[in-house]
């Protein structure tokens, strides 16, 4: 991988580089108190883009997989049926992607892409995707009380799965290629070659941000453990169960969340179109089938099985990706505190105390 | 990324509806071809077991088991009345569009069965998905040794496929035995739960080099796979099929995961061994 220096108030030039190229660039903004959101970078906004913030609320999954998508149309004429499948290909750069959000991404293809079948309508919203990330440094903005990905491993600064990685070391940025494209944008004059010592800032840099995380799960491992080899006893899965209160938010903010339901709704006259939107394994009737039967009828078997799927190694070794990336965020969206490290404190805690 | 030329999975083709026929209350069977006789051809590949998303536009699309064997000519579905989507399905008369993709899932291992003995075990519309089995493993006689079916529903009135029924029951090839849980007049077969034939006089079930197939309620898929341990099958010699809701039958919805594994893509036959391990209460 490539590395070069620019300069501070350089930063934003990419952008201008990325629109340049025709692309939809999506960054970070604030918004009033501490609303944070990604928006579409516009002439007027462009100086507002934030490098330093608190992850945004919703995470950049949309961009790939819409909460809301059509997939094809279907219309009903004397007596015949054609069927077309409806295509989005945006071309969308994310500006100032998270390590985590970007392992989200990264586990999103690997289901999407991999595996027995590629989903078409993934792979058109990815083709195109220009990935920007920025290192988590500032240990007061950047870093939430709810944040893990270095239990996840998949911060504060990601190794891999972007285009260009920021990073901020001071008045100085330093900027790594992890693609050809991202490579390409270095043919720019603001930046220009490093030296040892920004490698070594680098380092120390990660090194003290590794410290300031707050979210203690050291047990996330032990965890994946447990729930692989299904040692967790049900009565601690109730407990999780009695706490949630079914709204699926924890799925909606997650950047791995890959389950959809596809409704059909009416057009026009004999005119028919499918969409397809996320779903939530939360909710009671995402496994209700015809007829009224539930196999999880029960909330702590659904809680359970969010928790199964995130966590297993059987899907760890079958994505050859962990579907949690640490983000947090789920703990922040959760009423009943049953987020992802609240989830793993009450298991290490059921865990100890039973032995 | 490479370049685009992934096949989009989602996309039904259009089937045209044959014609209907009623097998017991609320089951009707639908026979249909591919509007495309290119996708008619490319379905008919399909192996036992197997199963194809029906879709009715506005309505929705949902999975349905296919219980035509690939040596059987024509392609049907049998469909009971159950919700949304089949009631939709029921509306249909002979001409009417749907669309159809498929076939889906891991289907019966038929070849893994050569030289061995088949025991099909059904209650009600549980012979939905084991007929598909049995009339392949009928066309292909000659490459099992015994094949045995039993079969049972609450009424006399209530069995699946009676024409099946009446010719595998004078067929030599076969030994099958039905039984109803409530007898009605003109009934004289046998009155009780489907596992009771397996204690008839007369009856032998055999048990090594056999592979056991049960389908039916989840009460008597508890009780027949007791009775079969008993009897002393091995957990990896008995066979079922399992049903989930499924949104799209390929791996990425979600809906159907028990545990570990995806019905539509790892199932949905399933040992009884397998449906053990899944982590997860079925």
């Amino acid at each position: 991988m490539k590395a070069r220096i620019l300069d501070r108030r350089d930063v934003l030039k990419i952008v201008d580089q990325l629109k340049d190229q025709g692309y939809e660039v999506i960054a970070p903004f604030t918004g009033l108190g501490r609303d944070t959101f990604f928006d579409t970078v516009t002439d007027e906004n462009r100086d507002r883009i934030q490098i330093h913030l608190p992850n945004p609320y919703y995470p950049p999954k949309r961009l790939v997989l819409p909460q809301m998508e059509r997939t094809m149309k279907a219309k009903m004429e004397n007596g015949g049926l054609k069927i077309e499948p409806t295509y989005n290909e945006p071309r969308i750069a994310i500006f100032g992607i998270r390590s985590c959000d970007l392992a989200g991404i990264y586990h999103l293809d690997r289901f999407y892409l991999g595996r027995d079948f590629t989903d078409i309508y993934y792979e058109k919203h990815r083709k195109n995707l220009f990935l920007v990330n920025v290192a988590c440094t500032d240990k007061n903005l950047d870093i939430s009380d709810e944040c893990f990905c270095p239990c996840a491993d998949t911060g504060p600064a990601a190794r891999d799965h972007f285009d260009l990685q920021l990073m901020d070391l001071g008045d100085e940025f330093m900027a790594v290629a992890g693609s050809s494209a991202g490579e390409a944008l270095f043919q720019s004059p603001i930046f220009r070659k490093g030296t040892k010592e920004h490698i070594e800032k680098r380092h120390d840099i990660l090194d003290d941000v590794r410290k300031h995380f707050k979210t203690a799960t050291s047990w996330f491992s032990a965890t994946v453990r447990y729930v692989s080899q299904g040692e967790i006893i049900d009565k601690t899965f109730e407990e999780i169960g009695n706490r949630c209160l079914e709204c699926g938010a924890c799925t909606y903010v997650c950047p791995a969340c890959t389950c959809f339901t596809v409704t059909d709704r009416k057009v026009g006259e004999n005119e028919i179109e499918r969409v397809r939107m996320w779903d939530a394994c939360a909710l009671s009737g995402f496994t209700r089938m015809a007829g009224g039967h539930n196999p999880r009828k029960a909330t702590h078997d659904r809680r359970n099985r969010r928790f199964f799927r995130k966590l297993a190694h059987y899907f760890i070794q079958r994505e050859l990706s962990m579907a949690c990336v640490g983000c947090g965020r789920c703990h922040v969206a959760c009423h009943g505190d049953v987020g992802m490290p609240s989830t793993v404190e009450i298991i290490r805690r059921a865990t100890t105390e039973n032995k | 990324m490479s370049p685009t030329t992934t096949e989009n999975i989602y996309v039904p083709k259009t089937a045209i509806i044959d014609r209907i026929t009623d097998n017991i209350e609320d089951v009707k069977t639908f026979y249909w071809h591919f509007e495309d006789p290119a996708a008619q051809a490319e379905f008919k590949k399909f192996r036992p077991g197997q199963f194809a998303q029906v879709s009715l536009f506005g309505i929705g699309e949902f999975p349905l088991s296919l219980p035509p064997s690939p040596t059987e000519e024509e392609v049907f579905f049998t469909c009971r009345t159950v919700g949304t989507c089949s009631a939709a399905l029921h509306k249909l008369k002979a001409g009417d569009r749907f669309a159809v993709r498929g076939p889906y899932g891991n289907g019966f291992p038929m070849e893994d069965y050569y030289g061995k003995s088949l025991v099909f075990v059904a209650g009600g519309i549980g012979l939905i998905p084991l007929r598909s089995c049995i009339i392949y493993a009928m066309a292909h006689r000659e490459k099992f040794d015994k094949i045995q079916i039993y079969y049972g529903s609450k009424s006399p009135k209530e069995l699946m496929y009676m024409a099946d029924l009446a010719e595998w029951t004078k067929s030599a090839g076969v030994e099958c035995s039905l039984t109803v849980d409530r007898s009605a007049e003109g009934w004289d077969g046998n009155v009780g739960v489907v596992g009771s034939l397996f204690k008839k006089p007369g009856v032998t079930v055999p048990v090594d080099n056999t592979k056991a197939f049960v389908c039916g309620p989840p009460i008597m898929f508890r009780f027949v796979i007791k009775d079969l341990l008993e009897l002393g099958f091995q957990e990896s010699n008995i066979v079922s099929t399992m049903e989930r809701y499924m949104k799209c039958g390929v791996g990425k919805c979600g809906h159907c995961c028990i545990g570990v594994a995806y019905v539509c893509m790892d199932g949905p036959v399933f040992t009884y061994e397998q449906i053990k391990k899944l982590g997860e209460k079925i």
